[in-house]
């Protein structure tokens, strides 16, 4: 296959990134943005450091500009053993499964813990659910254990995950790394602040991290009408990825 | 062997080309959208129909405005939706929505309901039955 091999991706650190007992969460956007507007929060009230960035020529060639400041389009951020990967675009069909692999390999080369997905939920009926419910799935027994203890949380059984979160739980799982996906019912193509305040407040009891996200609840419709653009442009990739399907059943047993 | 391969090369080439046009489609829809935005100062929110049952389910993402300022028009075919958006967002301002939506089916103007929830606009509407029934032998 003609594709793009992950030997094109480059992840490349501003500085040698030492360390030890890293978890590495990425938000690229999907399912209500649900992965975009917690990685970014947890960025923002966690003061993390960029430190990184992924570099492709399959990506569009644009800079993104924030006070003057250039900056890529696909950045890694850090604070303490905590990194996260947050995108300003959907990541393109031709780098979902060279990206994934990229991103593995490199947080096995940095020794990491493990890698967790942040990602909606799509949920139809959202419009009727207060408070969404928090789904984990993990790559293997021991961070699906891990996952579990949280109270309240619960594991996602039946279904499919389309796109780059997916693939990231599967190559992980091939490869027994241990990754982590969590879900939160979310509207499907409308940004869903409410959802990704509940996937916050799971990680900040999963890795005791002390976050408030009443800031976040309170500044939703800005974000919304601030993503409203992102969301666009993400629910066409979503197509892409026949991300439709995890409104669907597996459709065999075996 | 080799024939083989530039089969498969014309067929990759193939889907390169098309999926080039689609991104140019798709660009040329945000780049329209976008500039009627700023040339009428209106916000095009995202929206979604379904139709479940005998029920047309409408919704639209508006952030920034309120249930009471929500001006819904209802023809047999078609949904006009206005409000004004406050939203803080430099590049947004003060707006407007704007939203006309041909249906896919004809709906009974005198059973629709709204309501609006953290943001999002869920219209119902009974779709309009046509037709005679049949029994079943």
């Amino acid at each position: 296959m003609d594709g793009v091999s992950r030997e094109i991706i480059e992840i490349v650190e501003l500085e040698p990134i030492v360390g030890e007992d890293f978890i590495v969460i990425e938000g690229f956007p999907d399912v209500g943005l649900v992965g975009t507007i917690a990685t970014s929060y947890l960025a923002e009230k966690l003061e993390m450091v960029e430190v990184g960035y992924v570099e492709s020529d399959e990506l569009p060639p644009i800079v993104s500009v924030r006070n003057g400041k250039i900056l890529d389009l696909i950045r890694i951020y850090r604070k303490g053993n905590l990194m996260a990967f947050i995108s300003e675009i959907p990541i393109p069909l031709t780098l979902i499964k060279p990206l994934s692999q990229k991103i593995i390999e490199w947080a096995i080369s940095k020794k990491a813990r493990m890698i967790v997905s942040l990602t909606g939920m799509p949920e139809p009926a959202r419009l009727n659910i207060d408070i969404p419910k928090v789904y984990v799935l993990g790559s293997t027994k021991r961070v699906l254990e891990e996952a579990l203890k949280v109270e309240g949380v619960e594991k996602f059984t039946d279904g499919y995950i389309a796109g780059i979160k997916g693939m990231i739980v599967k190559e992980s799982f091939r490869r027994n790394f241990d990754a982590l996906l969590v879900l939160s019912q979310a509207h499907f193509n409308y940004p869903d602040p409410g959802s990704a305040a509940q996937v916050l407040i799971y990680l900040s009891k999963l890795f005791s991290i002390t976050l408030d996200v009443s800031p976040l609840l309170e500044s939703a419709e800005e974000l919304k009408l601030r993503l409203r653009d992102l969301m666009r442009r993400t629910a066409q990739a979503m197509q892409d990825v026949q991300k439709s399907r995890e409104l669907e059943l597996p459709a065999v047993y075996l | 062997m080799s024939s083989r391969r530039s089969l498969w090369k014309y067929i990759l080439d193939e889907f390169r080309r098309i999926e080039q046009e689609l991104r140019s489609m798709e660009e040329e829809f945000y780049i329209k959208l976008k500039g009627v935005e700023v040339m009428r100062g209106c916000i095009t929110p995202l929206y979604n129909v379904y139709e479940s049952g005998d029920e047309l389910i409408i919704t639209a993402d508006m952030p920034g405005t309120s249930k009471e300022e929500i001006d819904i028009t209802v023809g047999e075919d078609y949904v006009k939706i206005e409000a004004p958006c406050r939203s803080p967002v430099r590049k947004i301002g003060e707006g407007k929505y704007i939203l006309h939506i041909r249906l896919p089916v004809e709906i009974d103007q005198e059973n629709v309901k709204a309501r609006y929830k953290e943001g999002v606009l869920e219209i119902i509407a009974r779709k309009k039955m046509k037709g005679v029934k049949i029994k079943v032998e």
